[in-house]
C-alpha cells in the first residue's frame, strides 16, 4: 500500500516536471496558433479567436512583391481562395508592411486591389506595426498558415513547391494549400504540414 | 482609370518592343539591368578537346542591393544559371562562394553584395572540332533585392576557339582566379554534432584552428529547415575547438541525417569559409513541442536518478536478488560489524561499476550514432537468452542442485555468500543487470536527460541511479539496530533459500517467453534445450565434485562441454531469422497496433486516442496492462468516450517508437499518452497505472 502511494507521488512529480516550462515563441504545427486582433478591410477589428469553429488560412501578402504578383496575375491564388471559400474556409490576407514600406495600403486600396485581381479573401487584416507578423514569425510574401477549428496550427509554409518568380512554373508545381484543402476535405491530416516559404521579405516597419 | 490603362498599354508596348529587340540581337558575354551587370567568363581564352576549365557568371551589383546564395535564407531566391552547350560538353553545378549574412528586421538572408562570381566546371567534348568555336550560352535568372525585390533574367553567350592539344592558350578572365579564392575550402578539422538544451551544438576540433578568439563565426546551413536562420548563433572557443550553438529550424534533422553548410570565420564579407558536413546522431530528438528532460537541471536529475534507483529495489525484477542478499546478511549476523559493512560496500561497488559500464556502453553507442533507449540491451535476443541462462543457473544453485566453491568468484558465490566480498560485488552487478528492464518512475526523465548530456554528466546520473539501487542493502549493513532485529539463522533459511529459487525460474521462464516473441519458436527450443544442458552440467559438476581427481576432471569437462553446447546451440537458434508472429490477430483485441500515421489520422479526425508504448521485457508495462488497461471498467470507459486504443510494441527495435519516447523525454517504456479530441498535446499518464488514473484521464479530458 505504501509502495503504491510512493509510486503515485513519484509519478505525479514526474508528470509535473514534464508539463512545466512549455512556453514557446514561434508557432509550431500541432500547437495552438497565436491569437491576434487587428484592423480589417471590411471595417472594425478582426479577432482570430472569434473564428473558432472554422478553418482559417492566413496569407501574408504585399501586392507589389513580384512573387505575390506571380500568383495573383496568373489567377493561382484567387483560384485557391475560391476553393477554400467553397469548403467554408476563412481566408485572411495579412499585410505586415510598415507605413511607407512596399505593400502598405489602406482599406479602400486593399479592397480595390482584390477586386481588380479577382481575389476573394474573406477579409484583409492590417498589421502595420508588424506585431502579428512577428507573432507568426512570418518572413515571406506569400507565406501561409492554416489553423484548424480548435485554433491549432495545421500548416505553415509556402504556396507551392517551385520557388521562382515565373508564372510558367505554376503548372508544374505542387500547390501546397490546394493539396492541404483537399486532404482536409477528405478528413485526412495534411501530409506536408511544414514547407519552405519563398518570396519577398515581409516589409516590416523600422 | 483611363490614364492608368493607357499607361499599362504603353508599358506593354515598350516591353514587347524591348523583348523582340532582345531576341533579334545575339546575346553577348555581358548583359545588365539597372541593378546588376552580368558577364559570362572563362578561365581560358581557348580550349582543347577534353579540357576541363572553369566558367562562370560574374555579377556586379550596385550598392545596397544583393543577390542570393544557394540557400537564400528566410526569403529570397538563389541565382539560377541554365547553360546550353553542344552535345558532348557539359557543365557541373555552381560552386558557391562564401556568402554574407543580410539582416532585414526579423528576417535573415544569405547572399552577396557588390560583386560575386558563380563558377562551374566545364568539360569540353573529346570530339570537339578543331578550328571551330565552342558556343557557351547561359540563361541567368536572379532575384536582386534592396528593400524591394526584382526578379531579373539575362542571356549570355561566349565563344571559345577549339585548338589542338599542345597548342598553348591564353588565360581567360582574371575574375576566375579571384573567385576561386572566395570559395569555401574543405574543412581540415573534425566536425561533430550533438545536442544541448534544445540547441544543436556544432563542434569543430583540430590542430591549427585559426586564432578565433576575436573573430566572428557564423554557420550558413546549405538547406532550409535544419537550422533556424534568424536565431542567434553563440560561439564558444577553447584551444583547438570551436563550439557553435544553433537553433533547430522548421524541419529539424532526423537521426542519421547530415547537416551541410559553410562555416565562415572572420568578418562578414571577408570571411574564410569552410565546407562542413556533420551527421546528427540524434539520440534524443530535439523536440520543438515538448521541452522535457533536456530542461532538467543536473541536481534535479541526480536526485531523480537516486529516487529512481531506490524504487528499483521494489521492482519485481530486482526484489528476488535483494532478498537473497538480505538472506546473506542474516547469515552474517554473527560476523564483525566491519565485515558486514564491507559487504555493503562491495555490493554497492558491484552496482556502481555495472552502471558505470552501462553508461560507458551507452556513450560508445551514442558516439557510434545508434538510436537507443533504456533497456535497449533487452532488445537483443542474445542478451535475453544469456540472462535467462544465468537466472536458471542461479535457480539451480538455490535449489541445491549444485554449489560453487567459495574460491570461484562468480555470481553464484555471491548468492550463496557465506563469505567473499567478491560474491557481494557480483550480486550487486547482477542486481544492476536485472534492474535495467524495469523503468521505474523518475528514471525515464533522468535517463532521457543523461543521454542528451556530455559523458561526465551522463556518468554522474547513472552512478546516482546505482547509488539509489544500492542504498537499502548498504543501510542494512550499516544499521546495527536493523540487523539486531533480524531473526536468528536456522533451518528456515535453507528453506527460504530453496524457495527463492522459484522467482529465478519464473524470471527465466518469462525471459524465454520474451525470446519467443523476439526470435520465434526455434529460439525457444534452443533456449529450453540449453536449460536442460545447463541443468545436466550442474548436476554432473556437483556429483563429481567430491570424487577422485580423474572423475572430477571428467565431470568438470563434461559440464563445460554441456555449457558450451547450451551457449552455442542457443546462439544459433536465436540468431536464425525467425518468423515473427507480431501481427497475429490484433483485430480481435480491444487495441490496434500503433503507427505514427494511424495516430496522426485519428487525431486529425478529432478522435480521442490512448497510446500505450510497451515491451514484453518490461514488467511494469505488463503489470499495468493486467491491473489497469485490461479491466472491464477501463475498457467500457474507452468505449463510452469512443477512445481508440493504440499499442506500440518496443520488444524489438523500432525507431518510430524510440522517436516518440524521445519526443516525450523518455528513453524507455512504459509511456502512456492520452490525446483528448482535438487536443494539441497529449496528457502523459504516470508509469504506474490504476484503473482510476486511466478512467479519470479519459473522462476528465472528455469534459473539455
Amino acid at each position: 500500500m505504501l509502495s503504491q502511494r510512493l509510486f503515485g507521488f513519484f509519478a505525479l512529480s514526474l508528470t509535473l516536471l514534464i508539463h512545466s516550462g512549455a512556453a514557446r515563441a514561434e508557432p509550431v504545427v500541432g500547437q495552438p496558433a497565436p491569437t491576434f486582433s487587428g484592423a480589417a478591410a471590411e471595417g472594425g477589428t478582426l479577432n482570430l479567436a472569434d473564428l473558432r469553429g472554422k478553418i482559417v488560412i492566413l496569407e501574408w501578402t504585399n501586392h507589389e512583391c513580384p512573387f505575390v504578383r506571380k500568383h495573383y496575375e496568373s489567377g493561382n491564388i484567387p483560384k485557391v481562395q475560391k476553393q477554400a471559400a467553397s469548403q467554408g474556409v476563412v481566408w485572411l490576407q495579412v499585410i505586415s508592411s510598415g507605413p511607407d514600406k512596399e505593400g502598405y495600403v489602406d482599406a479602400a486600396t486593399a479592397k480595390k486591389l482584390n477586386q481588380e485581381r479577382g481575389a476573394t479573401p474573406a477579409n484583409v487584416v492590417f498589421d502595420p506595426s508588424g506585431t502579428i507578423g512577428k507573432l507568426y514569425a512570418a518572413t515571406n510574401t506569400p507565406q501561409l498558415f492554416i489553423i484548424d477549428p480548435k485554433g491549432v496550427l495545421l500548416y505553415k509554409g509556402g504556396i507551392d513547391s517551385i520557388p521562382s518568380a515565373d508564372q510558367d512554373d505554376i503548372a508544374s508545381a505542387e500547390n501546397y494549400i490546394s493539396s492541404a484543402l483537399k486532404e482536409l476535405a477528405a478528413g485526412k491530416p495534411i501530409s506536408k504540414s511544414v514547407t519552405k516559404p519563398y518570396g519577398c521579405t515581409v516589409k516590416y516597419a523600422g | 482609370m483611363l490614364i492608368h490603362h493607357k499607361f499599362t498599354h504603353l508599358a506593354l508596348f515598350f516591353a514587347l518592343t524591348f523583348a523582340s529587340l532582345q531576341t533579334l540581337a545575339e546575346p553577348g558575354a555581358e548583359a545588365g539591368t539597372e541593378q546588376v551587370r552580368a558577364s559570362l567568363i572563362a578561365s581560358a581564352a581557348a580550349v582543347h578537346p577534353g579540357d576541363e576549365i572553369l566558367i562562370g557568371v560574374h555579377q556586379q551589383i550596385i550598392p545596397h542591393w544583393h543577390t542570393y546564395w544557394k540557400n537564400p535564407g528566410d526569403s529570397g531566391l538563389a541565382t539560377k544559371i541554365q547553360y546550353q552547350l553542344p552535345p558532348g560538353s557539359s557543365v557541373a553545378e555552381i560552386q558557391w562562394p562564401t556568402p554574407s549574412k543580410i539582416v532585414l528586421g526579423p528576417v535573415v538572408n544569405y547572399g552577396y553584395h557588390d560583386a560575386v562570381t558563380l563558377l562551374s566546371t566545364l568539360r569540353v567534348a573529346d570530339d570537339a572540332e578543331l578550328g571551330s568555336e565552342l558556343p557557351i550560352n547561359a540563361k541567368v535568372k536572379w532575384l536582386v533585392c534592396e528593400l524591394t525585390c526584382i526578379p531579373q533574367q539575362v542571356e549570355l553567350a561566349l565563344r571559345l576557339p577549339v585548338v589542338a592539344k599542345g597548342v598553348a592558350v591564353e588565360p581567360g578572365s582574371p575574375l576566375v582566379e579571384a573567385a576561386k579564392a572566395s570559395l569555401p575550402a574543405d574543412l581540415p578539422w573534425k566536425a561533430t554534432l550533438d545536442e544541448d538544451a534544445a540547441r544543436l551544438v556544432l563542434r569543430v576540433r583540430g590542430d591549427g584552428l585559426p586564432a578565433t578568439q576575436n573573430q566572428a563565426i557564423l554557420f550558413y546551413p546549405e538547406q532550409w529547415g535544419p537550422i533556424s536562420h534568424g536565431a542567434e548563433q553563440t560561439a564558444k572557443f577553447s584551444e583547438n575547438a570551436i563550439e557553435l550553438r544553433l537553433k533547430p529550424g522548421d524541419q529539424p534533422l532526423e537521426p542519421g541525417q547530415t547537416l551541410n553548410g559553410v562555416l565562415a570565420i572572420g568578418a562578414d564579407g571577408a570571411a574564410r569559409g569552410y565546407r562542413v558536413s556533420a551527421v546528427w546522431p540524434g539520440i534524443v530528438k530535439p523536440s520543438a513541442s515538448v521541452p522535457v528532460a533536456a530542461n532538467l537541471a543536473l541536481p534535479t536529475a541526480l536526485l531523480l536518478a537516486l529516487a529512481g534507483g531506490l524504487v528499483l529495489n521494489l521492482m519485481p525484477c530486482v526484489f528476488p536478488v535483494l532478498s537473497i542478499k538480505a538472506l546473506a546478511v542474516l547469515q552474517q549476523a554473527g560476523h564483525h560489524r566491519w565485515q558486514t559493512r564491507l559487504h555493503g560496500w562491495a555490493y554497492a561497488a558491484g552496482i556502481l561499476v555495472s552502471f558505470a559500464g552501462l553508461a560507458g556502453l551507452l556513450m560508445a553507442l551514442k558516439a557510434g550514432g545508434a538510436s537507443i533507449g533504456w533497456g535497449f540491451q533487452f532488445q537483443s535476443p542474445l542478451f535475453v537468452l544469456a540472462v535467462a541462462y544465468v537466472m536458471f543457473a542461479v535457480g539451480l544453485s538455490l535449489s541445491g542442485v549444485f554449489t560453487i566453491g567459495a574460491s570461484v568468484a562468480g555470481i553464484g558465490s555471491g548468492l550463496a555468500a557465506r563469505s567473499g566480498y567478491s560474491g557481494s560485488f557480483f550480486t550487486g552487478a547482477l542486481a544492476a543487470v536485472v534492474a535495467t528492464p524495469c523503468t521505474a518512475p523518475f528514471m525515464g526523465a533522468a535517463i532521457g536527460f543523461a543521454l542528451s548530456q556530455p559523458a561526465l554528466v551522463m556518468l554522474a546520473v547513472f552512478l546516482s541511479l546505482g547509488a539509489g539501487l544500492a542504498l537499502p542493502y548498504w543501510l542494512l549493513c550499516h544499521w546495527p539496530a536493523l540487523q539486531r532485529r533480524l531473526p536468528k539463522p536456522g533451518l528456515w533459511m535453507e528453506h527460504l533459500k530453496q524457495g527463492l529459487a522459484f522467482p529465478m525460474y519464473a524470471a527465466a521462464a518469462w525471459l524465454i517467453w520474451v525470446l519467443a516473441r523476439q526470435a520465434g519458436p526455434a529460439a525457444v527450443a534452443g533456449a529450453l534445450g540449453g536449460c536442460v544442458a545447463i541443468g545436466f552440467a550442474a548436476w554432473l559438476y556437483q556429483i563429481s565434485r567430491y570424487s577422485s581427481d580423474g572423475r572430477r576432471r571428467l565431470g568438470g569437462a563434461s559440464a563445460g562441454l554441456l555449457l558450451a553446447l547450451a551457449v552455442g546451440g542457443g546462439y544459433f537458434a536465436v540468431d536464425t531469422p525467425a518468423l515473427t508472429s507480431q501481427t497475429s490477430n490484433a483485430s480481435d483485441e480491444h487495441w490496434q497496433a500503433y503507427s505514427p500515421d494511424e495516430l496522426r489520422r485519428l487525431r486529425a479526425e478529432g478522435k480521442p486516442v490512448f497510446v500505450n508504448l510497451t515491451a514484453d521485457w518490461c514488467i511494469s508495462c505488463l503489470v499495468n496492462e493486467q491491473v489497469a488497461l485490461s479491466r472491464d471498467a477501463v475498457l467500457s470507459a474507452f468505449r463510452e468516450a469512443g477512445v481508440v486504443y493504440l499499442k506500440g510494441d518496443w520488444t524489438n527495435r523500432d525507431p518510430a517508437i524510440a522517436g516518440v519516447l524521445a519526443e516525450y523525454g523518455r528513453s524507455g517504456v512504459p509511456l502512456y499518452l492520452y490525446f483528448a479530441p482535438g487536443a494539441q498535446t497529449a496528457a502523459v499518464l504516470p508509469q504506474i497505472l490504476t484503473p482510476d488514473i486511466v478512467i479519470d484521464a479519459v473522462k476528465g479530458a472528455a469534459k473539455l
